[in-house]
């Protein structure tokens, strides 16, 4: 897609929040939310023109028995996303583990520049 | 109420995959959940929170809409429903906007073909000077607002995208076309003023024509012109009533000073356009209606009624557009005596008043327009309504003035 309309509308943007960063994610979490309403869309099409070509892909879905390695696919799926979205804990509990500061990675910028 | 309301996909307006359609029906959904799911919340936030805090902090209770201000932007609630309310309005334009970028060409072939059966006139002058009302902020939002910057002023793309996106944002309330301010005022007409039709027609600040379609349909020997300031608009406008069928003029003109001959028209309209002019601009309005009406003849402008018709609640609600939907003149143009206005610029006083119009929704939910159910047409005419919502329950303010006989 080649962007060729202007997507920014002239006039100050105001402020919700008393932290601006709070306005940035809250635009964030509308448009995520969003793009999960169009996949919602998009799945519920699937199983419409199935439907129409014959295989009820509905009642095959509410029917489908899962065997264990359908259940640890699944599952696996599910705890990789978990990570993936505190991403961030994870982080900060390493560095808890390896005694990481700030004044660690200062003196680490300091030292580098001369050593 | 469940919002099924679907747009009339007519020859000019622009394409949308299937991702694209659904991201443009997430900002309709998003939108209808503000109004149903969050509005409701500030009134009881209001008398909670917001009221005993702002008389903590004062010693007295808040009086006005500006009072009301102070009590109400530092709450959570109030902050969470401004922000995700213009974000749905940001979301909404941006989505238009993947379609007609990815569907330019087709958008512009599609105008001028529509274009190419409208025997109206189109009149766009070369040196025309968009007022700054207009282009001082992207109204609404809207990016590259209604008269365009650069290059989009040659186009037809800000007219899609007005006439898209403005059925996203009024949530299908006016109709599979737009046009239920217009086909109201129209009823109006017919049922109030006694078997009088008009001969010249003139709606003001027309944009792409989605008011002013429904006067060919009902009054169709008429003479019909739509004028606005943005020639992208207008552009749009002509040949989106080609797609219609429909024989309608188009101009770019300023409502202040048309190129119209005095006592011309027999009926001027407008459509929610007053608000979107200035304080010096409109008492100009109201004297070039005058001009341009021939005696006896109606002015109609269907717009916003005046603070002093509601509670300081709801216009604090109200002028929430004011601030943040770059509508300047929003909440000025409210405190304005438009009655006196219009005795001023000429009107018998006793001709002036202010009426309602009567939706036309019902009528869309009758001729089965898709999305529009009986049950969620009943929903929007007889609901309990809350300020701020889009639309009012039953009807459209209108302000009417009627020329002195000669």
């Amino acid at each position: 897609m080649t962007d060729t309309m202007n997507r920014s509308a002239k006039g100050k943007r105001p402020h919700f929040y008393e932290t601006p960063a709070l306005d940035q994610m809250m635009s964030m979490i509308m448009v995520l939310a969003g793009e999960v309403s169009v996949l919602t869309d998009h799945v519920d099409s699937i199983e419409r023109v199935a439907t129409i070509n014959g295989l009820d892909l509905k009642a095959g879905i509410a029917g489908l028995a899962l065997d264990q390695a359908a259940l640890e696919e699944r599952e696996a799926r599910r705890q990789a996303l978990l990570g993936r979205m505190f991403y961030l804990m994870r982080k900060e509990a390493a560095e808890a583990a390896a005694a990481e500061t700030g004044e660690g990675y200062s003196s680490v910028i300091a030292e580098i520049a001369v050593g | 109420m469940l919002n099924t309301f679907q747009q009339h996909f007519h020859d000019a307006l622009p394409s949308a995959t299937p991702d694209e359609a659904a991201r443009q029906e997430f900002a309709k959904s998003l939108k209808q959940f503000v109004q149903q799911g969050i509005l409701p919340g500030l009134g009881p936030v209001f008398k909670a929170r917001a009221t005993p805090r702002f008389e903590r902090e004062t010693g007295r209770a808040p009086a006005d809409r500006r009072d009301i201000r102070k009590a109400m932007t530092p709450d959570p609630y109030f902050q969470h429903y401004a922000a995700v309310n213009r974000i749905s309005q940001e979301l909404l334009w941006d989505s238009v906007i993947d379609s007609i970028d990815r569907d330019a060409d087709a958008v512009t072939e599609h105008a001028r073909q529509g274009s190419a059966r409208n025997a109206g006139e189109l009149r766009i002058p070369d040196d025309f000077e968009v007022p700054r009302y207009v282009s001082a902020l992207d109204i609404h939002c809207m990016p590259g607002g209604y008269a365009g910057r650069g290059e989009d002023t040659d186009g037809v793309t800000l007219g899609a995208l007005y006439d898209r996106g403005v059925y996203l944002y009024a949530m299908g309330y006016t109709g599979p076309d737009n046009d239920d301010m217009g086909r109201s005022v129209c009823n109006y007409i017919k049922r109030k003023l006694g078997g009088w039709a008009p001969r010249r027609i003139l709606d003001m600040g027309c944009t792409v024509g989605h008011s002013t379609l429904p006067y060919k349909e009902l009054f169709p020997d008429a003479e019909l012109w739509g004028i606005d300031v943005a020639a992208p608009q207008i552009r749009y406008a002509h040949g989106r009533a080609g797609a219609f069928g429909l024989d309608v003029n188009f101009a770019q003109m300023n409502a202040e000073t048309t190129d119209f001959e005095d006592g011309s028209f027999d009926l001027i309209v407008s459509h929610i356009m007053l608000h979107e002019t200035s304080g010096k601009a409109m008492p100009k309005v109201f004297a070039e209606c005058h001009r341009l009406l021939a005696p006896g003849g109606y002015m109609i402008h269907a717009d916003l009624p005046p603070f002093d018709l509601m509670d300081p609640f709801t216009q604090f609600i109200l002028d929430n557009e004011t601030y943040y939907n770059n509508e300047p003149f929003w909440g000025a143009m409210r405190d304005l005596d438009q009655v006196q206005l219009a005795k001023d610029a000429g009107f018998p006083a006793e001709t002036i008043r202010f009426d309602t119009a009567p939706m036309a929704v019902m009528e869309f939910a009758a001729q089965a327009a898709s999305g529009y159910s009986q049950e969620a047409a009943d929903a929007v005419a007889d609901r309990e309504f809350t300020a701020g919502e889009f639309a009012p329950v039953g009807g459209w303010e209108v302000l009417i003035a009627q020329k002195a006989a000669a």
